[in-house]
């Protein structure tokens, strides 16, 4: 058994269906992330694991031991969990000291070693110097170290992270990114952090579980999520993708023919296509389109188009190519320029070319914005 | 690093003891659960004894004491002169509030702010007690004005007799107008100078502006506020029996009052009449609130909005004139004739250095029997009613705010129900209660308590409110995941917290409850009067220096309290502005 077990957990909120069966399994010393838009049930599962919600059905066991079930929920004060909130939750009553030892204080910690702990982990954190001063004193970065310290000092099995970084600057983000990492690496503790952002998980995760309308989507490593999508909408949250509709009319194996307008390509057949799939749809990462035959490598499929516009964006071109109707985006060289109305071959390898259901599976509609 | 058995929990013991579905343990339940089960006992147990009291029980069962109700013309009478009060204060309340609270709002009078205060200032005011004031400088013989119109003009008797039914709804007009005037004011505050502007640019002229854009925005506001004046004016007990028993006019609270004083009291009439008065004011709040909900054009309280002060040139003259004299009437006069009648020898003399003395306060502080237990009553009475109400407030705020608890909305409304009912109706419901088993508490200090609960619960329910509203439920929950109990949460994140709002709740209770008069009457007994009541006694006896002598320290009570609560509010925290966040 793995150390965090989540089995069937069903959480609806009058009507709304905030989880649904979801199946999950955290190692221990992992950092995993919960990604999805807003609604998906992200946050629904991290309170869930927090003991803030009990849910409908399933239940949650962590080394071995059961903290959720329907009827029995072990309260989120005796889950040895730390949680970092999305707007800090740092206590403006209490100064920095105070709060970071509030933990400490309930749990009879003595005076000295409180001190000592507190001290040791604003300076983890960079916090150093600060202690007497009050939250409204802070910026919005030292108010999170503050909130990471407070649920870090108690030294939790297991950090739960809301959306920690949504709140900062786009730099301060980027720091704080990195140092998490590095702060989850040296504790070796278990990190479970919910985003809507797609590169941050990827920037932090050791494996990320795509969520969407309360049901996994997917999971597995930053690598795999990306260049592996489970189905069109991890492809698309994932990341820029063309979505190329098109006629499957033949398939071997792991590769197939697919008639795209008037052009035929060679795909490999994504996870989930069965021999009845006629209708599907092509995904294509801009990234990994070449202009010109010129860009092409083995195994590579050419479609032709016109080159429709393009937009200088510094390290890159954002090219616009019309394909038989269909517009195409390619992410080209800054040094590489092509006139707009000009007829261009796009090389692109077969193996960046995904064939998928055009559709999602069945699903339950959201009727409100719950994250 | 050492993993895993939950903190206090012993390795191989169960990990988990069996839960609610809703996740709430032991204590929290336990306090929680009184705090529903004495809310129900101080309001919906009262509110159910009028109805089956309608019905006639205990002693019987049927619809005659309902009949009666509606068929004896005394009842109709006063039926009929509550609707005129209701109609007359509505209207008057427009007629200055509107004025008053144009020019405050959005002109360039002088005096703005001393207006905008003396407003709030007879609003402050016990109406009783204004009443009193009004009896001292209206009485058709000595009155203080009506002597002085006479030497002016030469008159022979009167000119005003405030013993009739303008006297009544000119009495009680100049205390509920602050509803209109406070409405009006927020609605012109609220109106962004760019929508005037808009208008302004496309040709209109100024009058043109105000007509076709101010007035539609905040007439939701003007009409619900004359109706919440009028609903206001139908429970005013204190000035519709200080001024309306002694021209023999009746109204449906004073009414209640002679039914239930009858020997025997007939307490089915009592109650089939408090049900007629519930329907008038429910009748009324439902307009009210459909007016404000369905016609609310301006986000009240809106942040950001830019307004305009309007220059008003000459005109700004004649304005400043009618503010004044507006709240000359409602305010300076009232309480500087009770101020004067307090240091007076006698109230008919002079003043003059002779004429001043100290005697009536230590009268009414010290020496009246009636008036010195009154006041220890009222502020012991005031105390206990408004820890308790804060107490239940906080509990059913939380219980709506933090949790997802079956019927909690129901229960919030139980609590916000008392604010639309007369206090002459919760007490006879209070009184049919609690005269009988189980609880007969009826002629103890403990039924102007349950009184006093039951009535002012929805100031303290709405305040803490606002209060855990502006808290984030993170701060608490960061408290829960860092290792402290509910109760620990509780006691070192929320209360802390919310202290300065439920301060504010606490003094938003205690101030009605020090000077309650229209439950109170029917409820106290001798022992138990308070300040209100010996008030009304004095009156009686015609002891008018004594009584404004306890009239003066009342009001000087009551508005320091409310200074201290304007104080608090304007303190960051009890705003309601600012969300507290980490």
């Amino acid at each position: 058994m793995d150390f965090i077990e989540v089995a069937g957990i069903g959480k609806t909120f009058g009507t709304f269906q905030a989880l649904d069966a979801v199946d999950l399994s955290v190692e221990e010393r992992e950092f995993i992330t919960l990604l999805g838009p807003s609604g998906c049930g992200k946050t629904t599962m991290l309170r869930t694991l927090a003991g803030f919600l009990t849910p409908d059905a399933g239940t949650i066991h962590v080394a071995g031991q059961l903290f959720s079930s329907p009827t029995a929920v072990l309260p989120p004060e005796r889950r040895r969990m730390g949680m970092v909130f999305q707007n800090y939750a740092v206590w403006p009553h209490m100064s920095v000291f105070d709060n970071v030892a509030f933990g400490l204080q309930i749990n009879n910690v003595g005076r000295s070693a409180i001190s000592e702990r507190v001290s040791r982990m604003l300076a983890a954190v960079g916090l150093e110097g600060l202690e007497r001063r009050h939250p409204s004193q802070l910026s919005g970065g030292q108010q999170q170290r503050v909130a990471l310290a407070r649920s870090l000092v108690v030294e939790p099995a297991i950090l739960l992270l809301d959306e920690p970084l949504s709140n900062l600057d786009a730099k301060l983000r980027e720091r704080m990114r990195a140092e998490l990492k590095t702060l989850q690496r040296q504790l070796g503790i278990t990190f479970i952090y919910v985003t809507h952002d797609q590169a941050e998980a990827m920037a932090l995760s050791d494996r990320i579980i795509v969520f969407n309308k309360g049901r996994v989507q997917q999971v597995g490593t930053p690598r795999q999520v990306y260049e592996r999508p489970a189905n069109l909408f991890v492809a698309d949250f994932m990341g820029v993708v063309n979505k190329l509709p098109g006629v499957l009319i033949e398939h071997r194996g792991a590769e197939g023919h697919v008639r795209i307008g008037q052009q035929t390509i060679a795909a490999r057949l994504g996870d989930g296509l069965s021999a009845a799939d006629r209708a599907i749809v092509i995904a294509i990462r801009p990234e990994a389109i070449g202009l010109g035959p010129g860009a092409a490598r083995d195994r590579a499929n050419v479609l032709k188009g016109r080159l429709i516009d393009s937009a200088f964006l510094g390290n890159i071109v954002d090219h616009q190519v019309d394909v038989d109707g269909t517009l195409v985006r390619v992410q080209g060289d800054r040094l590489q320029s092509v006139e707009p109305g000009a007829e261009i071959e796009l090389s692109i390898p077969i193996a960046e070319c995904v064939a998928m259901r055009g559709d999602l599976p069945e699903h339950h509609e959201p009727e409100q914005d719950r994250s | 690093m050492q993993v895993i058995a939950p903190a206090g929990t012993a390795r191989g013991a169960p990990a988990i003891a069996a839960a609610a579905p809703t996740g709430r343990f032991g204590l929290e339940r336990i306090l929680l659960g009184l705090g529903v089960a004495l809310l129900l006992l101080l309001v919906g147990y009262p509110l159910l004894w009028l109805l089956l009291g309608a019905l006639g029980l205990p002693q019987s069962i049927g619809l005659e004491h309902l009949a009666r109700a509606f068929t004896r013309p005394q009842n109709y009478a006063a039926l009929v002169n509550t609707l005129e009060l209701a109609l007359g204060t509505g209207l008057m309340s427009v007629a200055i509030g509107v004025p008053l609270a144009w020019a405050t709002a959005r002109s360039d009078m002088p005096l703005r702010q001393l207006v905008h205060v003396l407003v709030a200032l007879s609003y402050i005011t016990p109406p009783y007690l204004t009443a009193l004031a009004y009896i001292i400088l209206f009485g058709p013989d000595a009155g203080q004005f009506n002597r002085l119109l006479r030497a002016l003009f030469g008159l022979t008797s009167g000119p005003i007799n405030v013993f009739s039914m303008s006297g009544v709804i000119f009495v009680i007009g100049i205390h509920v107008f602050a509803f209109t005037y406070f409405l009006t004011y927020t609605a012109l505050k609220a109106v962004d100078a760019s929508l005037e502007e808009s208008a302004q640019m496309l040709g209109a002229k100024r009058w043109q502006t105000v007509l076709r854009i101010n007035l539609p925005l905040v007439a939701p506001a003007i009409t619900g506020g004359a109706l919440l004046s009028a609903i206001d004016s139908l429970a005013l007990f204190g000035p519709q029996a200080i001024i309306g028993t002694p021209a023999q006019i009746v109204f449906l609270p004073t009414r209640i009052y002679a039914t239930i004083g009858s020997y025997p009291p007939r307490w089915g009439e009592a109650s089939a009449l408090s049900l007629l008065l519930v329907a008038l004011t429910v009748a009324g709040l439902a307009l009210q609130r459909g007016y404000l909900e369905q016609r609310s054009y301006v986000t009240v309280g809106g942040r950001g909005v830019r307004t305009r002060r309007l220059e008003h040139g000459l005109w700004r003259w004649p304005l400043t004139g009618f503010c004044l004299s507006v709240v000359f009437f409602s305010a300076v006069a009232p309480i500087g004739v009770l101020t004067l009648t307090a240091f007076s020898n006698s109230w008919i003399e002079p003043l003059s250095a002779s004429n001043i003395t100290l005697a009536h306060f230590q009268a009414a502080l010290f020496t009246d029997q009636v008036s010195v237990r009154g006041i220890i009553n009222s502020f012991k009475l005031a105390t206990a009613a408004a820890a308790v109400a804060v107490a239940l407030g906080a509990i059913v705020a939380y219980l709506d705010l933090r949790t997802t608890l079956w019927g909690r909305r129901l229960l919030d409304y139980l609590a916000i129900l008392p604010l639309g009912l007369p206090g002459t109706v919760m007490a006879v419901g209070i009184l049919l209660a609690f005269i009988r088993f189980p609880l007969p508490i009826y002629g103890t200090i403990w039924i102007l308590l349950a009184a006093y609960v039951a009535r002012f619960v929805p100031l303290a329910t709405r305040s803490a409110n606002a209060s855990f509203r502006q808290i984030d439920p993170a701060l608490e929950e960061a408290g829960r995941i860092t290792g402290a109990s509910w109760w620990l949460t509780m006691r070192r994140v929320l209360f802390p917290l919310a202290r300065p709002g439920l301060l504010v709740a606490f003094l938003l209770v205690f101030i009605p409850a020090f000077s309650e008069l229209s439950a109170t009457i029917l409820l106290y007994a001798g022992g138990t009067e308070t300040i209100a009541i010996a008030i009304y006694r004095l009156n009686d006896l015609g002891q008018l220096e004594v009584v404004s002598a306890l009239a003066v320290f009342t009001i000087g009570v009551v508005l320091s309290l409310a200074l201290l609560v304007n104080w608090l509010s304007g303190s960051s925290w009890a705003s309601g502005e600012t969300p507290i966040r980490g």
